[in-house]
């Protein structure tokens, strides 16, 4: 069976997100309130995956469920959004790619993630994941609607498959469990990141709507 | 010099003098009795700390000087003990080490800093001494640091590794200017107001959230007050008349640990001027002024015991 067709497929289906139409409640709450809305959700988020991460990990064994596991970072890996950043370059990004980033970021990694729970063995786990993965798209409908609302485009969907076939598929157990770690440690690092990427947006961006509005009712 | 162990037998020799030639040990001037001779070896057993010092050694008649060593004793190093802190996030971190007991003779220390592939250069700083720093080339890493330090004497050497992410460090220095004031007309109020810790670089993109800690001199029991925002505080229910501690600590809004408790500051809640002694000299000048002689008030002094 061609499973790497298979997992291409499904994941081109999933990550299909619709386009967001322009929603009226997003538009009232003001560009403000929704990049606090977006940050507490990445710190919800967040602490979920240390109770996620830690049962997956047990779930893969030893040595990837290890405190100390320091595996070297392998050239495969890298089809995963990495949050490392230059530190200056980081800095200078505008709004617009400061969220583009987090929006590109968290929309391959929730495509990642519905993968993996196709795979996942335990029910328990599975239920998790499915959990999880819910109040990811959360995120990422989120970060979607302050886009809209701050006037920027959406970037594109990873319509193309993540990475080309033939490339990627782990040719064996260990491997795909690597990918698996490597997987959730990105995740969380970008989680990390995400709160301090909202916390820079939350100082640019004063919700000056909020305030037109309570003046329109004689505040 | 000579480096020995505690605990060790040392057997000098004087120098290229032969084995049953005359000599004269000394041990920092000092003769050293011929019981712990061996023809002209010097024996000392078991030697410890207050053995160190200068030997010298004679020949018997000329008292020529054939063979002079210093003599220190010490032991090899214990495991050291490491520490990493990041208290200026996003800029970097530091880490500082000690030994857990002396040796009594001089040590090297050596670190590496391994991140992933790369090997780092960690600056040594100036003071303290047993310290140095990294600067973060990258930000938001996934790829654990490792930081080995290895302390070498002359008598052995040890070493202890690190394994940590960056985030897992951010441990803030604590907030400074602690300052505590009464709320005038208000006794059970008091107005409380720190400042960010200065080594801590970016409080706009990385913001602090502090912990505020109080209490009564007089009890053993901590208020404890989380303030996500903000640098100051009102304590509204303290205890009217009584002198307070109160203690700010930090930490990153979102990684890493608390800092340490800042310096603590006392203050006590305003309280009313006692308004009885001006009634009642009051009621007594009204009365004096009537029989024109001063009328001391009722509560007299006993001065004289005689």
């Amino acid at each position: 069976g061609d499973s790497w067709g298979i997992f291409t497929f499904l994941c081109a289906a999933l990550c299909n997100l619709p386009a967001l139409p322009a929603l009226n409640c997003t538009e009232e709450l003001g560009a403000g309130q929704s990049i606090q809305k977006t940050y507490d959700l990445t710190r919800y988020l967040e602490h979920q995956l240390r109770t996620l991460a830690g049962t997956y990990l047990n779930y893969l064994g030893p040595p990837f469920n290890e405190p100390d596991f320091n595996p070297p970072r392998l050239a495969r890996a890298e089809r995963v959004p990495s949050a490392t950043v230059d530190l200056d370059l980081w800095r200078g990004l505008t709004d617009n790619a400061r969220l583009a980033a987090n929006y590109r970021a968290y929309s391959r990694l929730l495509c990642y993630l519905r993968a993996l729970d196709g795979q996942a063995g335990t029910a328990e786990l599975r239920h998790r994941l499915g959990h999880f993965c819910s109040s990811l798209q959360g995120l990422v409908l989120s970060i979607a609607s302050v886009m809209s609302s701050l006037g920027y485009p959406l970037p594109a969907g990873p319509a193309a498959p993540p990475a080309p076939p033939g490339t990627t598929v782990a040719p064996n157990d260990f491997l795909k469990k690597m990918d698996d770690f490597w997987l959730l440690k990105e995740l969380q690092t970008w989680l990390w990141r995400s709160a301090k990427d909202f916390n820079r947006l939350k100082k640019k961006v004063p919700p000056a709507v909020v305030t037109l509005r309570l003046e329109a009712r004689g505040f | 010099i000579q480096y020995e162990r505690v605990g060790a037998d040392v057997t000098m020799k004087c120098g290229s003098m032969d084995w049953d030639a005359t000599v004269t040990w000394t041990a920092n001037g000092t003769d050293i009795d011929e019981s712990h001779l061996n023809g002209s070896y010097l024996i000392l057993k078991k030697v410890d700390l207050t053995q160190s010092g200068q030997y010298s050694c004679y020949e018997g008649s000329s008292w020529h000087l054939k063979y002079q060593t210093y003599l220190r004793v010490g032991t090899p190093p214990k495991e050291p003990l490491l520490m990493c802190r990041s208290n200026n996030y996003p800029k970097g971190f530091y880490c500082s080490w000690h030994l857990p007991t002396p040796t009594y003779i001089p040590n090297s220390f050596n670190i590496s800093v391994i991140h992933g592939t790369k090997e780092m250069v960690c600056e040594k700083d100036v003071f303290p001494k047993n310290r140095c720093h990294i600067r973060y080339l990258q930000l938001f890493s996934t790829v654990k640091y490792k930081v080995t330090l290895t302390v070498t004497n002359a008598l052995g050497k040890n070493s202890t590794t690190l394994t940590f992410d960056e985030f897992t460090i951010v441990k803030p220095d604590p907030p400074e200017n602690v300052v505590a004031k009464p709320v005038p007309n208000n006794p059970r109020r008091l107005e409380v107001s720190w400042q960010n810790p200065s080594s801590w670089p970016d409080p706009e993109s990385f913001p602090l959230k502090f912990f505020l800690r109080y209490r009564p001199l007089i009890l053993d029991q901590w208020q404890h007050v989380e303030l996500s925002d903000g640098t100051s505080h009102t304590i509204t229910d303290a205890y009217a008349g009584k002198e307070y501690i109160i203690q700010v600590a930090a930490k990153d809004n979102d990684i890493g640990t608390w800092s340490d408790w800042s310096v603590a500051v006392h203050a006590t809640p305003w309280t009313e001027e006692p308004k009885h002694l001006t009634t009642e000299a009051q009621i007594a000048e009204t009365t004096s002024a009537s029989t024109s002689s001063f009328m001391p008030p009722p509560t007299t002094k006993i001065c004289d015991k005689g």
